[in-house]
């Protein structure tokens, strides 16, 4: 019983964790430029795997606070939405990244 | 096929959508949701199933639930704890401000039906009429949606592609092209025709009783008030729908399919009974004084009838009007399926 409980609360802390880190890993996956979906490949390939239902309403949000820039264009036969960084988002990605290894530093340093 | 449940998903997305992004939003999960789907044709090498298909839109959820993601606003109903989370507030929103809405309408009919026919009708009691209704159609409308969102909570994998979610459906408009049976392959219990039959039979023996021995309704009031000449008069009509909810009953009870002629002839029934309520309201007095009894309750016993039964007659239209509604979109339902199917 105690151990499912632990499973339960460490599944929990596992996905709130990745979740801090969608963000930073979204914007560096659109240094290229991408639609959703292959996005969406891009990120699972690399172990950051994200469902549909997060990954474009958070699209739409960093594109709303001017972070992304998207647009719509022909790809074999089909429109398709593509996204990539704005110029904010990449001053933006540079300061979260060098707060990532800000973090990592720290946390390498209170579990040695 | 694979065009077509796709689209029936995406349709119900788009319920929950804001409205400024709907088209946007849709287009491009329709566009996500085909290139997995031919990515999994291609690793397969074959076009996929109606089963594989459905099981794909299944892995992306309840479709309510995805589209509540996109909303930022995050509303709910809470007293105390969340009644009603962001998933169900737009469509508890639609239904409340339709039902007050034809509330309004209903009640203002039957209040102007009243002044025409040469009742005083008073702002006071047209407002509180109002008031009332709408503290019913609140209570009634949260309390339901309340339930369903439990359901949804227990159960968030319990939705289809016919626009029912947690025991809701709340929209049936279908596109012209797309098939989708209103009513789905839903039977009426046999329990619900026994119980209607029961409780119809004992109201007939009620209502004899009460014809007899007005203290069956009045208590002991009835040795100084009794029930006025009108009701009396509307009587056999009382009787009649009665009877004819039985036979109704009884016709479901050996016929469960016939779903579409319960919600028919439930519909005459129905109007009958706003009839007969309107019948009632014009007899203007409904209890009158036993000869030497007291009268001094009774103008106050008569004014509280007369609450009872505008607020009736106002339900029961409502009532109608929404089950007219929906009715006639079932037929429509029925009638472009019956067009796709050709």
């Amino acid at each position: 019983m105690a151990h499912g409980t632990n499973n339960g609360l460490f599944e929990n802390l596992r996905l709130e964790l990745r979740r801090g880190s969608l963000v930073v890993a979204v914007l560096a996956a659109l240094r290229k430029e991408q639609y959703g979906y292959t996005l969406r490949k891009t990120l699972e390939e690399q172990g950051m795997e994200i469902d549909e239902g997060t990954l474009y309403p958070l699209l739409r949000r960093l594109e709303a606070q001017g972070l992304l820039a998207s647009e719509w264009r022909e790809e074999e036969k089909r429109n398709k939405r593509f996204y990539r960084l704005s110029t904010e988002g990449k001053a933006i990605l540079k300061q979260l990244l060098a707060e990532w290894e800000s973090i990592n530093e720290s946390l390498k340093g209170l579990v040695r | 096929m694979a065009t077509q449940l796709l689209e029936r998903y995406l349709k119900n997305v788009a319920k929950g959508l804001p409205e400024t992004q709907n088209e946007d939003i849709v287009r491009e999960l329709r566009e996500d949701i085909q290139s997995e789907m031919e990515d999994r044709e291609r690793e397969l090498g074959r076009a996929l199933t109606e089963d594989e298909q459905m099981a794909m839109l299944r892995q992306r959820g309840n479709p309510w639930v995805l589209a509540a993601r996109y909303r930022q606003d995050g509303r709910s109903v809470a007293f105390g704890k969340e009644l009603i989370g962001p998933v169900l507030f737009p469509f508890y929103l639609k239904v409340l401000s339709f039902n007050l809405g034809l509330t309004s309408v209903v009640v203002g009919v039957i209040f102007a039906a009243l002044a025409l026919s040469g009742h005083g009708v008073r702002a006071g009691d047209m407002f509180s009429t109002f008031l009332l209704q709408l503290f019913i159609q609140l209570s009634v409308v949260t309390l339901i949606f309340t339930l369903i969102e439990r359901h949804l909570a227990e159960h968030p994998d319990r939705w289809n592609l016919g626009g029912t979610c947690g025991t809701l459906r709340l929209d049936t408009k279908v596109a012209e092209n797309m098939p989708v049976p209103f009513e789905g392959k839903r039977k009426i219990a046999r329990l619900e025709s026994v119980s209607i039959i029961i409780a119809s039979a004992v109201a007939l023996v009620w209502m004899t009783g009460v014809r007899t021995y007005p203290f069956l309704i009045l208590g002991p009031a009835a040795s100084f008030l009794k029930l006025a000449p009108v009701w009396y008069q509307a009587y056999f009509p009382i009787v009649l729908l009665t009877v004819a909810e039985i036979v109704r009953a009884v016709i479901n009870l050996v016929e469960p399919d016939w779903v579409l002629f319960r919600h028919v002839y439930g519909l005459f029934v129905h109007a009958g009974g706003l009839l007969v309520v309107y019948y009632l309201i014009r007899g203007g007095v409904w209890l009158i004084p036993e000869s030497g009894g007291p009268t001094s309750a009774l103008q106050v016993l008569n004014q509280v009838i007369y609450g009872v039964l505008i607020v009736t007659a106002a339900t029961s239209g409502t009532t109608l009007a929404v089950r007219s509604v929906k009715l006639v979109r079932k037929i429509r339902g029925r009638r472009v399926a019956g067009n796709g199917a050709r």
